[in-house]
């Protein structure tokens, strides 16, 4: 049972109780029941005074405002389509600017995208527009995700690795490594490249959400 | 995914072509804002509002001349197509009811229905019984109150009582809440301020929090208690 109920394609829903904590992105509030007050997070999120340093120098601080309280909420943001992944102990790698809304039980981390393959992953970070860091989310709950077109999920298996756009790569859940491949020719020098000189491989076992748009948000 | 190519009798009567574009099945008149006609089947002739024999429409229709040159009256018989750079589009029927509407929303109107200006700023109201047709960013969706609605998401109200403003500065208080307001060391929710809807009707909310450009709905006249009139106080 998710905690987050679609209202329309770019709308959802959440009940918020006593004692259960949701974060959300500033702002992204359009309607609320009952008495729930919004507080923008001091630390951005979960761990403490040092986490949330942390998150600040490297850039993946996203306002976030915490809500509580007895009610239901409905987020929104945008115009972006919005997509609900319930999590349940898995691991999900997403931009921090692409999280509308998660649960409090869910715990937040950030990672080095150099720590998965050196400098290559440095490149893949600027190639990708993520950044030389991500958010992790784990645990069990529920996230929605902000994209822009509709969200499509793609599974991944061992020795079926898939190849994406990076503008179009959305976020990814389970244990997957990336690799930035480059399909570079003198052709692209001379500007008549096919447009798909980069391309993000996942490979390992988890699922890749895509948006059917090459828009960053 | 098949494209469907329609004619002039294929095209649906009062209904949606797709979710962006509305065709009108139009006999007679409907008054559309400016520049809201993508295309149209039949004879139909667009006119400005107060020019020669339309000039009594004024007056049933609008009873307040301040706004009607922001209209077209479309009159004649064929089928009109409508649509507003690309948002969502739909159809609202109204029996013998009242409903508020942000101004730059509404696309065009059956000449039964009424309009008048809202005393809230940047609303109007219609009232009777008839179609309107109506843009809004992202689907509309239908809430009841008691609730609370961010400024920005708020499309308009049927039935029911005028909002009133509500404020939420609960985290400013206190010590801590005190430093975050002197420093501004961890910003704002931005959601301090909300509508709020009492009693029973229907509020509709979009799923942005993205505006559509206000339509100016033209001015108020000076009067003592006119909201928004300029003399606040006799001499």
């Amino acid at each position: 049972m998710s905690g987050f109920r679609p209202v329309n394609g770019k709308m959802i829903e959440a009940t918020v109780n006593p004692g259960q904590v949701l974060y959300s992105q500033r702002g992204a509030m359009i309607a609320y029941r009952g008495e729930v007050s919004f507080t923008p997070s001091l630390t951005g999120g979960q761990g403490g005074v040092m986490s949330a340093i942390g998150r600040r120098v490297r850039g993946e601080a996203a306002p976030l405002m915490t809500v509580e309280g007895r009610g239901t909420v409905m987020f929104g943001h945008g115009g972006h389509e919005v997509h609900v992944i319930d999590l349940t102990g898995e691991l999900l790698h997403v931009e921090s600017d692409r999280l509308l809304a998660f649960e409090g039980s869910l715990r937040q981390g950030t990672v080095f995208l150099g720590s998965q393959g050196g400098v290559m992953g440095l490149v893949r970070g600027q190639a990708t527009g993520q950044g030389l860091f991500t958010t992790t989310l784990e645990g069990k709950g529920a996230v929605a995700v902000l994209a822009h077109g509709g969200v499509f999920e793609l599974p991944v298996t061992p020795g079926r690795p898939v190849n994406v756009d990076p503008q179009a790569y959305v976020c990814h859940r389970g244990q997957l490594t990336n690799r930035l491949t480059t399909a570079l020719s003198w052709r692209d020098m001379v500007g008549r490249g096919s447009g798909e000189a980069f391309q993000l491989e996942l490979s390992g076992q988890g699922t890749v959400f895509v948006q059917a748009s090459e828009e960053k948000l | 995914m098949s494209t469907t190519v329609f004619d002039a009798h294929t095209l649906p009567a009062d209904d949606n072509v797709n979710p962006y574009a509305f065709s009108v099945d139009l006999n007679g008149q409907w008054f559309l804002q400016k520049g809201k006609m993508i295309a149209y089947y039949g004879q139909i002739s667009f006119d400005g509002i107060g020019h020669g024999p339309l000039d009594s429409l004024v007056a049933s229709s609008f009873h307040s001349p301040l706004h009607a040159s922001d209209w077209v009256v479309a009159s004649g018989k064929g089928r009109l197509l409508l649509a507003d750079r690309a948002f969502d589009v739909n159809s609202y029927d109204l029996d013998d009811g009242n409903l508020t509407i942000r101004s730059g929303n509404l696309l065009a109107f059956d000449p039964r229905l009424s309009l008048k200006q809202s005393i809230i700023p940047g609303f109007v109201t219609l009232i009777g019984t008839g179609k309107f047709v109506a843009a809004s960013n992202g689907q509309v969706h239908f809430v009841e109150p008691p609730i609370r609605v961010d400024p920005q998401a708020l499309v308009g109200w049927a039935d029911c009582p005028s909002p009133c403003h509500h404020y939420d500065h609960q985290y400013l208080r206190g010590f801590l809440g005190g430093v975050r307001h002197l420093t501004g060391i961890g910003g704002a929710s931005g959601e301090e301020h909300q509508f709020e809807f009492t009693g029973s009707g229907t509020v509709l909310i979009q799923s942005t929090e993205k505006l559509i450009a206000e339509q100016a709905t033209g001015a108020v006249p000076d009067e003592q208690g006119v909201p928004g009139g300029s003399p606040r106080w006799s001499r």
